[in-house]
Order: structure tokens, then sequence, then C-alpha cells
């Protein structure tokens, strides 16, 4: 018992004063951003910290809890200056009243490739400032697809003649099935379906929902496709996608940007090329958008904001954040430095034919769906034509327009 | 009870109390009467254990009942209030909240004057600024606030190299400077005749007009730009013609959430396919682990079984990797074409197995997954609830000429049971709740084709709950609440009934 | 109840352990297999990759954004009180329950356990919101502090664990305690000297069930903890598969190789406490 107690004193002893600053506290800046954008933010942040003696602290939190965090402990008083974060969040933050607009981006606007900043902007107001664009395109392995096809035909043909099971080679590989409806959308998209339609103001409407209009139906149709045809396993995840495409089993893959540092990584001999058109019609892939974003509940508005004008809205933050991670940037005196590359030059062509996603909250209800739908499809349980049209009566139960 | 026993006991009391006090006043001030009910109550507690006799039991249970009821007791409570709101997107913030951002929201960017400043301080921490508008070009001087016109040849001006460096004993602040003083610097006011003028960011001041007014007395906002009136409608300001607002705020809204998983079909309809397969999914779970970490026990407690410590050893692997990332591995081995499992099962059988896309499948998938998760649990407790027979049972039974089997019959296997029956309830529970497995692993799917809601075949209760709350627009707090407590009803009356049944067990053992 | 076996039984007996073994251990090789890959896979299509590195596990250790050590240790710590805090409330309660007889014992017990049934996911806000309260009076206690978290897992300490310690009480004859006070000694010295020693069992397997539920636990850290260097182990490992689709399951799996260890270690040094009291040591076959 003597121990017992002795070993328990020793681990309370064990704690000092554990707490650090993690809140937005007047004269300190927090960020919160993820894996990725962390470290690089932190580096970037001491430069600021010498030149103006402003401690920044940034904290690493996933990419997936920022935004919930930000609505608990905002209002709470805990919540971070800065976060860190994708344009389709805004339309849910700025319900909650959790984002302040960034008025400065209003005079610089045209500093900034123009979807991004119609990306971040909601009622006249730029809540974001944007420093990356992205969309999906053809990742392919050079050592195998020479020329990457332009069009659907070519494409289908070089896809063919490289699948072969047996070998464990595949001619391309997409994560849809798993079922990600966002690397669906480029299929859905070329014949003319779409998400929510625009009001006459030209603002999303959760009532003009296109995802079971003639269009998508048949680009239902071409997804279904490339399963039976057995160019694509149903089983294909994006660990799959990427690990086989990293081993140099894989001709062509339907994915973004975020996906090329792995395969540098693995010494992968890759291109990028503009999705193929299908019977003179672009796939238009989603456009997503990263950037900064302020809290309504900093307690360090003017602060952030000249953070953000001073030291992130310029050419080297820009660019340092591009050599790290390297994804378009939305900030045009960088977009131009590296215009020269290759990769830079394809994304910015997939995402130039793209819409950006929707950011209004009804978003949520149509992902869920939406992915059942596509499992149903790809698992041959339910027809293109029904699958999407119960999706749709169920997104427009769940958001209340039946 | 020796005499300096109960004077360490009273200091100690003592000590505790007046830290209580302490604490309590504080509350007070603050006015968070909640949290000042809790403390009372606590301290009554306690101070009525280790003084009454007739409590005496009482001074073993508190240590542990304190947590309890702050960390688990309190949380539900918290629960059942939100329940019964619309807390959720669009509904996040207080009343208060939600008036001082409408009030702190101006009419930026339209007609606001912009100014470029530079700023001086004096000794005592106060601070003058000079202002050149941008649009007129003038230039204004604040006095104690107040905006005054001046021109660059006033006589308070001290140039050096053609700028001003100083004004009446100001200092002009360095960029830096201005950097470190931000923070005080945006509470600043200033103001032309009606006009207020604050900073916006380090390089100018703008005017402000405040675009919405909330009054007090009527308890309504009003837009000073259109003139349109809102008043405060369920949880958000709404105008006369329907426009509501936001953001909103969190309002009492009654049995709402309750009426709405009643009333809207789409919900009720899938509920009793779930509850059924929830169950099913508990009770196999409960089963197997059991059966399988139980007979490991029986196995592994043998003392002349040779490298048993080894064995247990490496059998609690899946126990000390954290749930989340084995069940993502699982996942992955049993991915339909690629996965390991069924890899093996084309090279030994010629065939493979639709884990993940075939409902029947994906519920073995589960279930098998889970237990691979959950037997080592099982095995723990049941070595160490074989340590609790009294090795005396053994040698009578054998002396009556029961041999292993029957000994393992009529003696280990009863005995077992009565010590972990309250266990294997609570791991009924803990599956019937367990969020995690089919989440990660199905994510609650394959989906049921022309199903008008979330839930998939192998959703279960738990998790059909979070698709409803967080699968459709935003995220919907209160009705997950209401919900969580209806599961709650559930998952206790099933238990309460389940232990009647323990409850003539455990008669039994204590006839021991 | 156990008797010497025959040769056969024996080969039978190892036989089914190691069948039991391979299933158990399959799925741990593939996360072996990820954390020496030098490609950023879990799902590569060989056991053994083509190129075999470490850096992943050096990676773990070098790199400042990631104080891996410091996880883990805060893990240990966290772990470490909050089950020998548990073990011995449990016991205090357990002992209450099993030995005196009061109004409301039984519904208490009952009650205890039917609480613990609420699912606990949905009572995170606020749980979080009442750590923020307490952390404004008591700094060391609120959000983002190890013991704010240890209490929260305290919270959890009766209820199940109760349950079966209070089993295990049940079946230690009272005669000795009895004795025990006939010389004197009052309730809470016998329930120190005679009863927790031969509890030992239970309190080792209490302990072990605590420090593995309280280790991997990511949801309650996770939203508790938010400075880097205040993460556990768990909270920590979950950031390097967070980005949607910037998984890093290398560097996530050589961490999911080394967090096991200490586990392991905490149990093989309780097994010995897993045998029984002092009352019936031999069980001779």
């Amino acid at each position: 018992m003597k121990k017992f107690i002795a070993l328990l004193l020793g681990f309370t002893m064990l704690f000092g004063l554990t707490g650090a600053v993690w809140a937005s506290t007047p004269g300190v800046l927090t960020i919160w951003a993820d894996a990725t954008r962390a470290p690089i933010l932190a580096g970037l942040s001491e430069a600021f910290t010498a030149e103006f003696g402003i401690p920044v602290e940034v904290h690493e939190v996933g990419f997936g809890d920022i935004r919930d965090r930000l609505g608990i402990a905002g209002p709470a008083g805990e919540g971070p200056d800065i976060i860190i974060g994708a344009h389709d969040w805004i339309g849910q933050l700025i319900a909650d009243g959790l984002l302040e607009p960034i008025l400065f981006l209003e005079d610089i606007r045209d500093q900034f490739v123009p979807v991004a900043i119609e990306a971040f902007s909601s009622g006249g107001r730029i809540y974001g400032l944007p420093y990356l664009t992205e969309a999906v395109g053809l990742i392919y392995n050079r050592d195998l697809v020479l020329v990457p096809p332009a069009t659907f035909t070519e494409f289908i043909a070089i896809a063919s003649a490289l699948t072969d099971p047996e070998k464990g080679q595949f001619g391309f590989l997409s994560n849809i099935p798993q079922p990600d409806p966002y690397h669906a959308f480029p299929f859905i998209s070329a014949f003319g379906g779409y998400v929510f339609g625009l009001d006459e103001e030209g603002v999303l409407d959760p009532r003009d929902i296109g995802l079971d209009n003639e269009g998508a139906i048949i680009g239902g149709h071409l997804i279904l496709e490339l399963i039976t045809s057995g160019l694509l396993p149903v089983g294909t995840d994006y660990g799959a996608m990427t690990g086989l495409f990293n081993d140099g089993m894989v001709g062509m893959i339907l994915t973004g940007p975020w996906a090329v540092r792995d395969i540098k990584a693995a010494g992968i001999n890759y291109g990028i090329a503009p999705l193929p058109t299908i019977g003179g019609q672009a796939m238009r892939p989603f456009v997503g958008v990263h950037g900064f974003m302020v809290s309504a509940f900093s307690a360090n508005k003017i602060l952030a904001m000249t953070f953000l004008e001073e030291f992130i809205a310029t050419k080297d933050t820009m660019l340092a954040l591009y050599e790290a991670d390297p994804r378009n940037p939305a900030f045009i005196p960088a977009l131009d430095v590296v215009a020269a590359d290759p990769d830079v030059v394809a994304w910015a062509a997939n995402a130039a034919v793209g819409t950006p996603m929707p950011s209004i909250p009804e978003m949520g209800a149509v992902w869920t769906a939406w992915a059942d739908a596509l499992l149903l499809i790809v698992t041959e349980e339910v027809s293109p034509e029904d699958a999407l049209r119960d999706a749709v009566m169920r997104i427009r139960a769940v958001i209340g327009y039946e | 009870m020796s005499m300096t026993a109960i004077l360490a006991k009273i200091l100690l009391l003592g000590v505790v109390d007046s830290l209580g006090v302490w604490t309590a006043v504080g509350l007070v001030v603050a006015q968070r009467w909640g949290m000042l009910a809790g403390l009372v109550v606590g301290l009554l507690a306690l101070n009525y254990a280790v003084l009454s006799k007739r409590a005496y039991p009482l001074r073993y249970l508190l240590p542990g009942l304190i947590p309890f009821c702050l960390m688990v007791v309190y949380p539900i409570t918290v629960n059942m209030g939100v329940a019964f709101t619309n807390f959720g997107t669009g509904h996040r913030l207080t009343k208060e909240q939600v008036i001082d951002h409408f009030e702190s929201r101006f009419y930026l960017p339209e007609d606001g004057e912009r100014f470029t400043f530079q700023a001086f301080r004096d000794h005592e921490e106060d601070f003058i600024f000079l202002l050149v508008s941008k649009e007129t070009g003038t230039t204004y001087l604040s006095a104690e606030g107040i905006l005054e016109i001046v021109t660059l040849e006033d006589s308070r001006f001290v140039f050096d190299r053609g700028e001003i460096v100083q004004i009446n004993g100001y200092y002009r602040l360095s960029r830096g400077e201005l950097f470190r003083l931000l923070g005080q610097l945006q509470e600043i006011r200033l103001e032309r005749n009606e006009e207020v003028i604050r900073l916006t960011s380090i390089r100018e001041f703008r005017v402000y007009q405040q675009r919405y007014h909330y009054d007090r007395e009527q308890g309504t906002l009003t837009d000073l730009k259109t003139g349109i009136i809102y008043t405060p409608i369920a949880g958000a300001f709404t105008s006369a013609d329907g426009e509501r607002l936001l953001p909103g705020f969190v309002v009492r809204i009654g049995f709402q959430n309750f009426l709405e998983i009643i009333n809207n079909p789409h919900i009720a309809r899938p509920f009793f396919r779930v509850f059924r397969w929830t169950f099913a999914f508990a009770a196999l779970s409960v089963a197997t682990t059991f059966v399988l970490g139980f007979s490991l026990a029986v196995l592994l407690n043998d003392p002349h079984l040779k490298m048993r410590h080894l064995y247990r050893t490496i059998l609690i692997i899946p126990y000390a990797i954290p749930g989340f990332i084995s069940i993502l591995i699982w996942a992955g081995m049993l991915n339909v074409d690629f996965g390991i499992v069924n890899r093996i099962l084309q090279d030994l059988f010629g065939t493979t197995i639709p884990w993940l896309h075939d409902p029947l499948w994906a519920k073995v998938a589960v279930v098998l997954v889970n237990l691979w998760l959950g037997f080592p649990y099982m095995m723990i407790i049941c070595l160490g609830a074989l340590q609790s027979i009294p090795s005396e049972l053994y040698e009578a039974a054998r002396i009556d000429g029961a041999g292993s089997w029957q000994r393992f019959r009529k003696v280990t296997f009863p005995l077992l049971l009565i010590s972990i029956a309250p266990l294997l309830v609570g791991s009924f529970a803990f599956n019937f709740n367990n969020f995690n497995v089919i989440y990660l692993l199905t994510g609650g799917g394959p989906p049921i084709p022309g199903a008008m809601t979330p839930a998939g075949a192998t959703d279960i209760l738990i998790s059909y709950t979070y698709n409803l709350a967080f699968g459709g627009v935003g995220a919907q707090y209160g009705f997950a609440a209401a919900i969580s407590l209806i599961i709650f009803a559930i998952i206790a009356t099933i238990s309460a009934i389940n232990f009647r049944f323990t409850r003539r067990l455990e008669r039994i053992s204590e006839g021991l | 109840m156990y008797s010497r076996h025959t040769l056969l039984g024996k080969i039978f007996r190892h036989l089914l352990v190691w069948a039991m073994i391979a299933f158990t251990i399959f799925p741990v090789i593939w996360i072996f297999s990820a954390s020496i890959n030098p490609g950023n896979t879990l799902f590569g299509l060989r056991f053994i990759p083509q190129v075999v590195t470490w850096n992943h596990y050096l990676d773990l250790f070098t790199n400042p954004l990631h104080p891996f050590g410091l996880w883990l240790w805060n893990s240990i710590k966290v772990s470490g009180t909050a089950s020998l805090v548990t073990v011995f409330l449990t016991a205090l309660g357990a002992y209450a329950l099993s030995r005196f007889r009061f109004r409301g014992r039984r519904t208490g017990l009952l009650a205890l356990l039917l609480i613990q049934m609420f699912p606990q996911m949905l009572a995170m806000v606020a749980i979080y919101l009442l750590l923020l309260s307490i952390g404004r009076y008591i700094p060391w206690l609120g959000l983002n502090t190890h013991a704010g978290l240890i209490m929260v897992y305290l919270g959890g300490a009766m209820g199940f664990n109760t349950w079966l310690m209070k089993s295990y009480f049940d079946t230690i004859p009272h005669d000795l305690e009895e004795s025990a006070m006939v010389d004197g000694a009052t309730h809470f010295q016998a329930f120190l000297r005679i009863i927790l020693p031969l509890a030992r069992p239970i309190l080792a397997v209490i302990f072990i069930l605590t420090f593995i539920g309280t280790y991997s636990d990511f949801l309650l850290p996770s939203i508790l903890l938010t400075g880097t260097r205040q993460f556990t182990f768990a909270v920590g490992l979950r950031l390097f598969i967070q980005g949607q689709y910037a998984t890093r399951w290398g560097i996530f799996a050589a961490a999911c190789m080394l967090g096991a260890i200490p586990i392991m270690v905490v149990f093989l040094s309780l097994q010995r406490f897993l045998i029984s009291g002092l009352t019936r040591g031999g069980v001779k076959g």
C-alpha cells in the first residue's frame, strides 16, 4: 500500500503547469492549421515574430476538425484568431456568425485568381484570403502513357490497352467507387449535370438540384461502364489508387495535386494532363480554394487582418507556401513566378473549366445522399437513373424543399 | 480511532471546506449559479459523509462519486437541456452574441471615408493621431478623441527630414511599435461630427456607420439602411415579411426535436430495422467476444501450459492498438479487389467475398472485426475473475469424484458467470453504442436502394443518429441530443431487464 | 481445475493458441509492413516492400513538429495516473458496496451501471464547456491540461469497474477482516491491509483495462487537448491521417507500432498479479 501511495504521489508530481497559450489572447496571434500547413506557417511566422515582435502560436488541428471546433471554441472565447480551411466551409461558418469579413481584400482583389475570390465571397463580402486553388486532373505515368488522351475515346483505348489484372497492371484508376462523389463530378458535369443551379441574382439555389438531370444520368452510365467493362475495379479507393500508381503499376489516375508529393517521392516519371473531352464537352471538375479566415471571436482582429495583409498576401510568403506544398497559388504575382512549370499549367487548365464547389450549408445533405447513390451504381444494385433520382428526392427531403 | 486521527480528519475537512467556501464566493461574484449549486451539494455531501456515523459507507463511495457526478451525470443533464433547444448550425450563439454581431456590423465598404494615419504617443501611454483623408486630402488631428482640421504649418508639429516626428510632446510610433500596439489601438474610436472613425488595418482608419441597431426596450433589431424592423422569432431576427437574419441564436423549442423524430416518416420508418440490427450486432458482439475471450482465458490460466505469459501478451495486441487505426487496417484488408483477405481466398478457393458491398457480408465483417477488437477485453476480465474462484471448491469437487470437464462445468463456469455477468450487460451496452467500428469500417453501408434516409445496412442507432444530425444541413446538436436521450432510454430499459437475471445470480453468490 | 496434459493434449492446446495468435497478429503485420514502406501507402501488394526504410521511425523522433516521444510520455503519464487513481477509487467504492448494507445500495449499483450507458460521444460538447468553465477558476484543471483530462477519465472510474471489483470482494470471506477488527483495526485498516492484498488480481485487471482504455482513446483528448505539446499518443497519431487526401500512412504505422510497446510492458509486468491472492495460492493439479 505504501508503494501504491508513493507511486500515486510520484505521478501527481509530474504535473507542473501544463497549460499553454492556445486560444485567442490579446497580443498573441493564434492560428489553427492542419498537419500539412502548420509546419510551413510555423516556419514563416518566426520571421514575422522576429520582425514585429508579435508572438505567433501555430496549432496543428486536423483539417476535418477545424471548422467544427471553431464553432464550439470561438463563441466560448477559446478559439483561434486565424484558421486555414477550404472555401466550402464558409456557408456554415457565416450562418453561425463565426467569420469576420476581410476588408482589405476588396482593394487588392485583382491580385488574386478571380475564381478564388469568388469562392470566398458571400453577400458581397470576402471571408477568406485565398492562397491555393485545386481541381482534379489526369495524372499519368510517362513510362506507360506516352501521350495523354485528349478525348474520352482515346482515353478508353489507352486504358484498355494497359489494363492487365494478371500482371496487376491497370490502365486507369480512380477512387470514384469508394464512393467519392468529389472525384466522380467531372463525369456528371460533362453532359450538363450540376449540384445546385443559380437563381436570378446568381446565388446558389438549393431548390434547383441538377444531380438527376439527363446529363448527370449519362455520366452515371459512363462510370458504370468503366466498372462493367473491367477497367476500373469496384474496390478502388484512394489508398489503392495512389499506392498502385506509386508502385508504377497504373497508367493514369484521376485525382488532384495533393497526390503529387508522394508520387514525386516514389520516383514516378509522371505528367499531368487536362481531363479528356467527351463529345467535344469538357469534363468539369470541382474547384476547391483554400485560404486564411479570421474568426469573428478573435481578440486581435486588426492584428490578424494586418498579419494577413502585410505578411501573407505577399509574393514571398505565397511562394514559400507553394514550395512546401505545390498546389497552384491563387495569388497572381506568385502564380506568375511558377507559371512556366508544366504541372502548374495543367492544373490551371483543369481548374479553368471547373466550377467552384458549392459552399452553402445544404451541401452536407448532398454529399451523403450522393455518395450512397454512387455506391449503389458501381455495385450494380440500382440503375443510375433510379439511384440518382432517389438521391435527389432524399436531398430534397433532408433540406426541406420537397 | 485515535485522537490524532480525529484531529487530522477535522483539520483536513476544514481545509477542504474553506477552499470550497472560497470558491463559492468566487462563483457568486461570477453569477455561476449552476456551478455554485453543484459545489454546495458536493460540500454538504462530503461533510455529511465525514461527520455522520450513519453515512459511513458514503465515505468510501464519495471519492469516486464526485468525479462521476461531475463528468458523467452533469454532461447528461446538459444534454437533456440541449435536447429541448435548436442548438446547431445557424443557431450556435447566444442572443447577446448575435445582437453584438449585428451591432458591430457596419455599412462598409459603402461610403466609408478612409484615412491614412500616423500615430503618436506620450509617456502616459496616451495616443493622438494625424489623419489624412484619402478622398479629400484634408488633414486632421485627434484631440481627446475628436478630430480637428489642421494644416502642416501647425506650430505643434516638430519636423525631422520632412517628416513629423513629434507633436506636443507625443512621439511618433514606428511601424514595429504600431504592430505591438494594435491590440490597444483597435479599441480606439475617434469622432468627427456624428461619425465614428476607427482603425481597420495598420494602414488606415475608416468612417464606420452602424447598420443595425438593437432596441433594448422593444427587443427588436432595426436595419438603419433599409428601415426594416426585425423581431426575434424562433431563434432568429425575423422581418415582417419573413426574412430571417443569419446568424440566429439558441432558444428553447420544447418538444419540437422529439416531435420531429416521431412525425417525420423518413426518420421513423427505418428506425425499427436499424434497432433490430443494433440489438443483433450488440448481442452477437458480446456472445462472440465472450466465448473466445473466456476460452482463451481458461486455456491460458492453465499453469501447465508453457509460454502462457508470452501468449497472453501477444493476444492482447488488438487491444493495445487504438481502435480507429486497426479498424482502418481491417477496412483495407477486406477491400473487395485489393484486400489481402480476398486475395488469399482467391488463391485458396478461387472465389472472393464482397465484404463491404453486400449487406449480409458487411454485417459479418463488422462482427468479425469487432470480435478481433473485443476478445482481449473479455480475456483479461475472465483471467481476473478466474482468480476469485476458491481452490477449496475444486478440492471438494475432486473429492466428490468430478472429472476436469465436470469441474469446469459445475464450478468454474457458473462462478465466473456470476462475477462477470454485469460486465456482459455493460459490454452489450457498449456495443449498442459502438460508433467507431461501424463508422470507420462500413460507414453504415452498403446503402439500401430507394432509402429516403441515411440509414445503411450496417448502421446502428448511434451512427444513424450521427448521419441524421451531422450528415444533413450543418450540425444539429439539439436534434442529436434528443435522439441520444431516446437511445439512452432504450438501452437502459434493456439493461435493467437483463439485470433481473444477474440479480438472481448474485443472490446465489452472496449465499456462498 | 487443471490436470496435467497428455502429449496430444499439449500439442492441441498450443495449436489452438497459435491459431488465435495468427488471427491476432495478421493485421499487425500489415501495419508493420506499412511502417517500413518508403511509399506512403497502407495497402502495398507485398508483405515486405521492395525497398525497406526505417525513415518513418527516425522521423518520429527527429521532427520537432511531431514531438512523438513527448506524446508517448504524456500518454503514459495520463493513463498511469488515471489508472492508479481509478483502481483506488473503485476499490473504495466496491468495498462499501460489498461489505456494508445501506439504503439505496442496490439502486445505486444499478444506477452506476445504467448511467454509464449514455452514449458519451454526444456528451462531448458538454464536457468541453464544463472544462472550459472549470479552467476559468482553476487553470491547471481546465482545457488543454492533463489534469483536466484525467479528471474526465475518473468520472468513468466507477460503473463497470465497481461491479467487477465488488463481485470479487464478495468472494473474499468476511471472517478475515472480522478477526482483524476484533484485534482493534478499523474498517478502513482492514480494507487496506487485508482486502486489497487479497484482491490483487482484480486490481491488476482494472489497472490494465483502464490503462489500455485511456491510452488508446482519442475522442476525449482530441477535443480537450489543443496544444501539440499537450497531445497524447492517440491524438497525435490521428493528425497523421486527418487530411482528407493527405494521409501519412508510413509515419502513422511506425507510430502505431512504437505506441503499442508501453501497453505490452504494462501487461507483462502486471501479469504476475493475475495469479490468485494469498489464501488460495496453489491450485495444484
